[in-house]
C-alpha cells in the first residue's frame, strides 16, 4: 500500500518555516512575567568538601529572592549520584551554590559574593590514576564503577589465539568531546498551586518529568516538562543539574525563574562524551582469517555516572560483532575521575570502540598484503549474523546489542554498504587518479582510507502514539516524543499519513510536552522512528479500521470494502467517497481516539544498521594540516522514509565527527583539572572551510521489522567517521596515529620520528615504501 | 548595580591624543585603551581585567589611514586590519606583500572589519593559563609559570624560560620582516622606535609585551620605502582556516639584485614572547646566489636555538618548514629545496 506516496518523499521539515523565520521558541526565548534569573556558583577545586556556605552578604540584598546551598536542598536526587546540590564537589565547575534575582548581572554578582568554605581533598585527573589502590575515592563504592569491568564473550578467546598464525595488538585513545551545541543547556520553571511546568532544552520530556519529581519529592503528575524548541542536543543536553536547580530556586521563590548556562558553562558543565583508552588484540590466520578479537576499553565517566555503563557497553559492540568471528571477548572499565563529567553524546562509545577495531583491522590488511576493502568483504557479518548458540530465550525480544550467536539479523546491508560505497568512491583506481606532484607540492600527500561499522538498529524501549481524527478531518498525532531536530515529527507524521490514507499535511503533531501525552523514552539511540514509528503506525492501523467501522455502518457498506485515499473514506469501486471530517462529524459526543503502544523489535532477528566510510585525505607534511578532501559515507539504515532528512543526518553525523577525529577535545590542566578550552576560539571546531563533500549513499534494504521498512540512522554516521580518515591518513604519509584528534603537532611529531627512521636506515626510499619498516612496538603477541 | 561576566566600566571617547593621553596617565592601573575592542572586551568577558574606565580612539582622525608612495608606507594605528588587506595601492599587495597577507590571515572578516593594526600589535597572549580565571600566573603577578609544567602546545619554543607565552600578532611578524618602525605619542611628546624594540622581554617585564608607558599611545607604524627588488610573503600554519592563531607563522622579506639575495629579514611568529627575527636564517642566505639558496638549509637555520616544552617539539619542525617554504614560493625557479 503507498497510497499517498508520502513514504520516502522529502516532506520538508516541520518546524522549518519556524526556524527560518526566527518564531521559533527556544527555551531562552522564553519570558514569564515576574521571572527571575537564576546563576549557579562552581567549585574552583576538583575535589573539596564544602564545610560551610556564607549567603549572609546576599540573603537581605534587595532583588535577590532565593538562595541554594548543598545545606538546604530537597533530599531527592536526580540520578544516584547526583542530589540537587551535594556536600561535595568533584569537578572544577561542579555546582555548589545558585541564586535567583531580578535580573542576571545582579544574580551573578550575588553569586560572587557568597562565601564557601572547602576542605581540599586529593584527586585524579586520568582513569589510571583512578584504579590505583590508593587513589581518593570520588563517590562511595569506589572509582571502577561496580567493582569491576564489564566482561562479555563469545567462544573462548584464548582458543582463538592458539589457533592464529599472527597475533596484532594496538591501543588507542580519544578526548572527551564537546558536542558544542549552537544552543547552551537553558530551563524555565515556575510553580503554580504546587504543580510545576518546566520549560527546557531536552532530549525526553517524560524522563524529565521523572527526574525532576523524583529530586524535588513532588509527585510526577505534579510536573509537566515542555521541550521547547531544541537548538541542538546530540544526547548532551540532558543528565546535568541546571534545570533542577531552577525548578528549586523558582519554588524557594515563589517566582519562576529562568537559567540558561553561558557558553563557557555548556562547555565545562555540560556533558560530553568520554574520553577512553582502548587496547585491541586480534588473531588471524595468514590468509585472512580471523580467529579471535578482544578489545579492552578504559572509559573516563568523569566527576558523574549519568549514562555511563550504557556508553561503555556500546564501545564493545564493534569488537563483538561487526566481524565474523568465533571468539570474542570485550574488557569494559568505567572508572570517575575528577574531570567535568561525560554522558550521552551521539553513538556514545560506538566511535571509540569502532576507532581501535576499524585501524587496527586496517592494519591487518596491509600486513597480511590483502585489500582493505577485501579485507572486509571477506570477513564482514553477514545475514546469518555470528555462529553459535541462541542464548536468549525465544520468547524474547532480541538485544539490539547481542553477544550470543545463533541468531540471524532482520536486514545486513553490510555488503552493500562496502560496495555500492567504494564504486562511489572508486576505491579500486583510488591510486591512480593521483598527478605526480610538481617539487613545489611535494609536501602535499594524498591518501585514501575506509572503514565498515554496526550499530542499533531502532529498537527501543516502550513506545506509544496516539491518533486522533479532528472534526476537520486532519489527524492529530500525539506522543510523549521529543523532536531534538532530527525531524521526528516530520517523519513519523509521514508514517502516520501512509498508514492511515491521507496527505502528510493533514496530519497534526503534538510532540514534547508531558501534558496528555502517552509515556515516551528518551530521543536517544536512535530509535524514534523505529519506535515511536512503529506505534504511530500501529495508532494509525487501528484508527483506520475504526474509520471504517464507522464509515461502513453510516454507509451500509461492508468495512473491507472501504479504503481510506486522500483523506476520503472511499468504496472499492468508486462509488462512494466521504471526507474524514464528515466521519469525524460521526461521532458526537467523543472523537474518534486510538492509543497504540507497542514493544518494538523482533524475537527472532537482531535489528542493526550498517555502513561503510570512504574518505581520501590530504596530507602537508609541513605543516601538519589534514584536509579531508571528499567523503562518501554508505549507509544501511533500511528504507529511506525521507531522503532529505536522512542525508542531512548522515552530511550532520559525517561533520560533527570529522570534528572530533582533526581537532575537537575539551582539554584540562592536569594539575589542577581546570578546564583550559572553554570556548569556541579555543576548542576547535572546524569551520565550513574544513568540511569536504559527502556523499550519501543508501543501501536499498527494507527492514522487516522496521515501520515500512526503516532502521536507525541518528547516530550511525558518527561511528566510521574517524577510522576511515585515520586510515586514509596512514595511506598518505604512511603513519598510524593512535591519539585522536590528529592535530598538526602530532602529525608532525609522528613524521619527524618517521624521517629519523626514514634517514637512519633507508635513504631515498619512498615516504610509502619506508613506513611498513618503521619497528611497531605492537607487533606479536602483545 | 549590576556586575556580570562583564564588570561595569567607563567609556570616554577622547577628542585628542593630549586627551586621551591624560585620561590614561591618571589612574592608569585601572584605565585601559580602547580601539576596536576585538581583544580587550574578550579580556574583560574573561576577568582577566577589570577596568573601571575605558578610553577609546575612535574619534581621533589622525590615527586612522594609510599613505603610500615613494617614501614608503604610514599606516595609522587605528585602521583596521580590513582597510590594510583592501588597500588599493599597487605596492600594497607587492612590496608590502607580507603585511597585506597577514593581514588576510587573521581571525574572521568580522575582527578584520572592526580590529585595528594598534591593537592587533597591542593584543595580549592567548596563552590558556594567562586567559583563565583559576591561574594566578606570572604575568598576572603570581610566581609561577603554570605551562612550564602543563599544557603548553600552543607556547613558545624561543626565549621561554619566564613566560613561555607567545605572541599572537600576524601583522607584528611581517612588520619586523618588513623593517617597519612605530611612532609612540603622548601628552609629553613622541618617539619613533624599530618594531622589535617596541615589544619587551618577559625577563624584561614580565607583566606587559610592550614598551608603552602609561599615557602613551600606539599612533603610527611606518614601513620604510622598499623597492621593486624586494619581495615578501607571509606564511601562516594553524588548526583551523579561520579564527585560529598561528601555531607558526613566518614573514621573510628579502631583497633581489642581480640574482643575489642582497637582504634578508625573516621574522617567525607563534613561536616566542615577541615576534622573533631568525638571524643565522638571514646570514645562511644573504649575498648568495638566488641558485645557491638552500632554503631547507636556511629553515634548519632559523630553529637552531630552539627549546622547545614538553608539547611543542612540533614547532622546531614547523617553523624550519614554513621558512623553507617561505623561500621555495619567493624564489620559485632558483630555491633548491632539496
Amino acid at each position: 500500500m503507498n497510497s499517498n506516496a508520502v513514504i520516502g518523499a522529502s516532506v520538508p521539515r516541520r518546524d522549518l518555516p519556524a526556524k527560518l523565520t526566527g518564531e521559533a521558541r527556544y527555551t531562552s526565548d522564553i519570558h514569564l512575567p515576574g521571572m527571575l534569573h537564576g546563576k549557579i556558583l562552581r567549585s574552583p577545586h576538583p575535589h573539596a568538601r564544602i564545610l560551610g556556605v556564607d549567603t549572609s552578604a546576599v540573603e537581605n540584598m534587595p532583588g535577590v529572592h532565593a538562595v541554594l546551598t548543598p545545606f538546604d536542598v530537597p533530599a531527592g536526587r536526580l540520578a544516584p549520584d547526583l542530589p540537587i546540590l551535594d556536600g561535595v564537589a568533584r569537578y572544577v565547575g561542579d555546582e555548589v551554590a545558585a541564586v535567583a534575582a531580578d535580573d542576571e548581572d545582579l544574580a551573578e554578582y550575588a553569586a560572587s559574593l557568597i562565601r564557601v568554605r572547602y576542605e581540599t581533598l586529593p584527586f585524579v585527573t586520568t582513569p589510571r590514576q583512578a584504579i590505583e589502590p590508593d587513589a581518593p575515592p570520588i563517590h562511595s563504592g569506589g572509582n571502577l564503577l561496580g567493582g569491576e569491568p564489564l566482561i562479555l564473550t563469545r567462544g573462548d578467546t584464548d582458543e582463538g589465539f592458539e589457533q592464529a598464525d599472527r597475533i596484532f595488538t594496538m591501543s588507542f585513545t580519544t578526548p572527551a568531546h564537546s558536542p558544542a551545541p549552537l544552543e547552551p543547556r537553558a530551563a524555565v520553571a515556575m510553580w503554580e498551586d504546587g504543580n510545576l511546568t518546566v520549560w527546557k532544552t531536552t532530549r525526553g520530556v517524560h524522563a524529565d518529568r521523572m527526574s525532576l519529581a523524583s529530586a524535588l519529592g513532588v509527585e510526577r503528575d505534579a510536573v509537566r516538562v515542555i521541550g521547547a524548541t531544541l537548538g541542538a542536543g546530540y544526547g548532551g543536553k540532558d543528565e546535568s543539574r541546571l534545570s533542577v536547580i531552577t525548578a528549586e530556586l523558582a519554588r524557594r521563590a515563589g517566582k519562576p525563574v529562568k537559567i540558561e548556562a553561558t557558553r563557557e558553562e555548556e562547555f565545562v558543565a555540560g556533558r560530553k562524551r568520554h574520553s577512553t583508552e582502548t587496547t585491541v588484540k586480534i588473531g588471524v590466520t595468514n590468509d585472512g582469517e580471523i580467529t579471535a578479537i578482544h578489545a579492552t576499553t578504559l572509559m573516563d565517566t568523569g566527576a558523574y555516572l549519568a549514562s555511563g555503563p550504557g556508553v561503555v557497553r556500546r564501545a564493545g559492540q564493534g569488537a563483538l560483532y561487526l566481524y565474523r568471528c568465533p571468539n570474542v571477548r570485550y574488557d569494559g572499565y568505567l572508572v570517575y575521575t575528577n574531570q567535568p563529567s561525560a554522558a550521552s553524546y551521539r553513538a556514545l562509545g560506538a566511535p571509540q570502540g569502532h576507532f581501535a577495531l576499524e585501524v587496527t583491522m586496517n592494519r591487518i590488511a596491509d600486513e597480511l598484503g590483502i585489500d582493505p576493502l577485501d579485507f572486509r568483504l571477506r570477513n564482514h557479518v553477514g545475514i546469518e549474523g555470528q555462529a553459535g548458540e541462541r542464548v536468549t530465550p525465544a520468547s524474547e525480544i532480541v538485544d539490539t546489542q547481542p553477544v550470543e550467536g545463533g541468531i540471524p539479523f532482520s536486514s545486513n546491508g553490510l555488503r552493500e554498504c562496502l560496495e555500492k560505497g567504494a564504486e562511489a568512491f572508486g576505491w579500486q583506481n583510488r591510486h591512480e587518479t593521483a598527478e605526480t606532484p610538481s617539487p613545489s607540492e611535494a609536501h602535499i600527500k594524498t591518501g585514501s582510507g575506509m572503514s565498515m561499522f554496526i550499530y542499533r538498529g531502532g529498537p527501543g524501549g516502550r513506545s506509544s502514539a496516539r491518533l486522533r481524527l479532528n472534526p476537520d478531518g486532519s489527524v492529530q498525532l500525539i506522543a510523549g516524543l521529543m523532536d531534538v531536530g532530527e525531524g521526528s515529527t516530520t517523519v513519523i507524521a509521514q508514517i502516520a499519513a501512509e498508514a492511515l490514507g491521507v496527505s502528510y499535511d493533514d496530519v497534526r503533531v503534538t510532540f514534547g510536552d508531558t501534558a496528555d501525552t502517552p509515556e515516551a523514552p528518551i530521543t536517544a539511540g536512535s530509535t524514534a522512528t523505529f519506535s515511536t514509528g512503529t506505534a504511530a503506525k500501529q495508532a494509525a492501523e487501528d484508527l483506520k479500521t475504526s474509520i471504517l467501522r464507522l464509515a461502513a455502518s453510516h454507509l451500509n457498506a461492508e468495512a473491507d470494502a472501504l479504503d481510506i485515499v486522500d483523506g476520503h473514506v472511499v468504496s472499492e469501486n468508486g462509488t462512494m467517497r466521504l471526507p474524514l471530517s464528515d466521519v469525524a462529524a460521526l461521532t458526537s459526543d467523543e472523537p474518534l481516539e486510538v492509543q497504540a503502544s507497542v514493544m518494538p523489535g523482533s524475537k527472532d532477528h537482531i535489528v542493526n544498521s550498517f555502513g561503510a566510510h570512504f574518505a581520501q585525505v590530504e596530507v602537508d607534511t609541513e605543516t601538519g594540516n589534514v584536509r579531508v578532501l571528499r567523503y562518501v559515507a554508505a549507509h544501511d539504515s533500511g528504507r529511506i522514509l525521507n531522503p532529505q532528512l536522512a542525508t542531512n543526518q548522515v552530511e550532520g553525523g559525517v561533520s560533527q565527527m570529522l570534528g572530533f577525529t582533526l581537532s575537537e577535545e575539551m582539554l584540562t590542566d592536569p594539575h589542577s583539572g581546570a578546564t583550559l578550552n572553554a570556548s569556541f576560539l579555543e576548542h576547535k571546531s572546524p569551520t565550513i572551510q574544513e568540511y569536504p563533500p559527502i556523499q550519501t549513499i543508501f543501501a536499498d534494504v527494507v527492514d522487516p521489522i522496521g515501520p515500512y521498512g526503516a532502521k536507525a540512522l541518528g547516530e550511525p554516521p558518527s561511528v566510521g567517521v574517524a577510522p576511515a580518515v585515520m586510515n586514509a591518513i596512514y595511506d598518505a604519509v604512511g603513519i598510524r596515529l593512535t591519539d585522536l584528534p590528529a592535530t598538526p603537532d602530532k602529525i608532525l611529531d609522528a613524521l619527524n620520528r618517521l624521517d629519523e627512521v626514514t634517514i637512519a636506515k633507508v635513504p631515498s626510499a619512498s615516504m610509502e615504501g619506508m613506513s611498513r619498516k618503521v619497528p611497531s612496538p605492537s607487533t606479536g603477541e602483545g | 548595580m549590576g556586575v556580570s561576566a562583564m564588570n561595569s566600566f567607563q567609556f570616554i571617547t577622547a577628542p585628542t591624543i593630549p586627551e586621551a593621553s591624560e585620561l590614561l596617565t591618571t589612574n592608569a592601573a585601572s584605565t585601559r585603551i580602547i580601539a576596536g575592542g576585538t581583544d580587550l572586551l574578550g579580556e574583560i568577558k574573561e576577568r582577566v581585567i577589570t577596568p573601571a574606565r575605558l578610553v577609546s580612539l575612535q574619534a581621533i582622525d589622525r590615527l586612522r589611514g594609510i599613505s603610500i608612495d615613494e617614501d614608503g608606507a604610514k599606516i595609522g594605528a587605528m585602521t583596521t586590519i580590513a582597510e590594510i588587506a583592501a588597500h588599493p595601492h599597487p605596492y600594497m599587495r607587492t612590496r608590502y606583500a607580507a603585511l597585506a597577507q597577514a593581514c588576510d590571515s587573521v581571525a574572521t572578516p568580522q575582527i578584520r572589519n572592526v580590529g585595528t593594526i594598534g591593537g592587533n600589535l597591542c593584543q595580549r597572549p592567548r596563552c590558556w593559563y594567562y586567559r583563565s580565571p583559576h591561574f594566578d600566573c606570572r604575568k598576572k603577578g603570581g610566581d609561577r609559570c603554570f605551562a612550564h609544567d602543563g599544557m603548553n602546545k600552543f607556547h613558545a619554543i624561543f626565549d621561554g624560560e619566564i613566560c613561555p607565552a607567545v605572541h599572537p600578532s600576524d601583522t607584528a611578524v611581517a612588520l619586523a620582516a618588513l623593517d617597519a618602525t612605530v611612532a609612540l605619542s603622548s601628552s609629553q611628546g613622541a618617539r619613533t622606535m624599530p618594531i622589535a624594540d617596541f615589544f619587551v622581554a618577559p625577563a624584561v617585564d614580565v607583566a606587559t609585551e610592550n614598551v608603552l608607558r602609561p599615557g602613551e599611545i600606539l599612533a603610527e607604524i611606518a614601513i620604510p620605502p622598499h623597492t621593486a627588488i624586494t619581495r615578501s610573503i607571509y606564511l601562516k600554519a594553524k588548526e583551523r582556516q579561520a579564527m585560529d592563531f598561528a601555531l607558526s607563522s613566518v614573514a621573510l622579506a628579502m631583497e633581489i639584485e642581480d640574482d643575489k639575495v642582497v637582504s634578508a629579514r625573516i621574522a617567525l611568529g607563534g613561536v616566542a614572547p615577541a615576534p622573533y627575527r631568525a638571524q643565522d636564517a638571514e646570514q645562511a642566505m644573504l649575498g648568495k646566489p638566488i641558485a645557491e639558496v638552500d632554503a631547507a638549509l636556511v629553515g634548519r637555520a632559523a630553529v637552531a636555538d630552539a627549546a622547545p616544552l614538553s608539547d611543542n617539539r612540533y614547532k622546531v619542525h614547523l617553523a624550519s618548514g614554513l621558512v623553507s617554504r617561505a623561500i621555495r614560493t619567493l624564489l620559485p625557479d632558483h630555491a633548491r629545496s632539496q
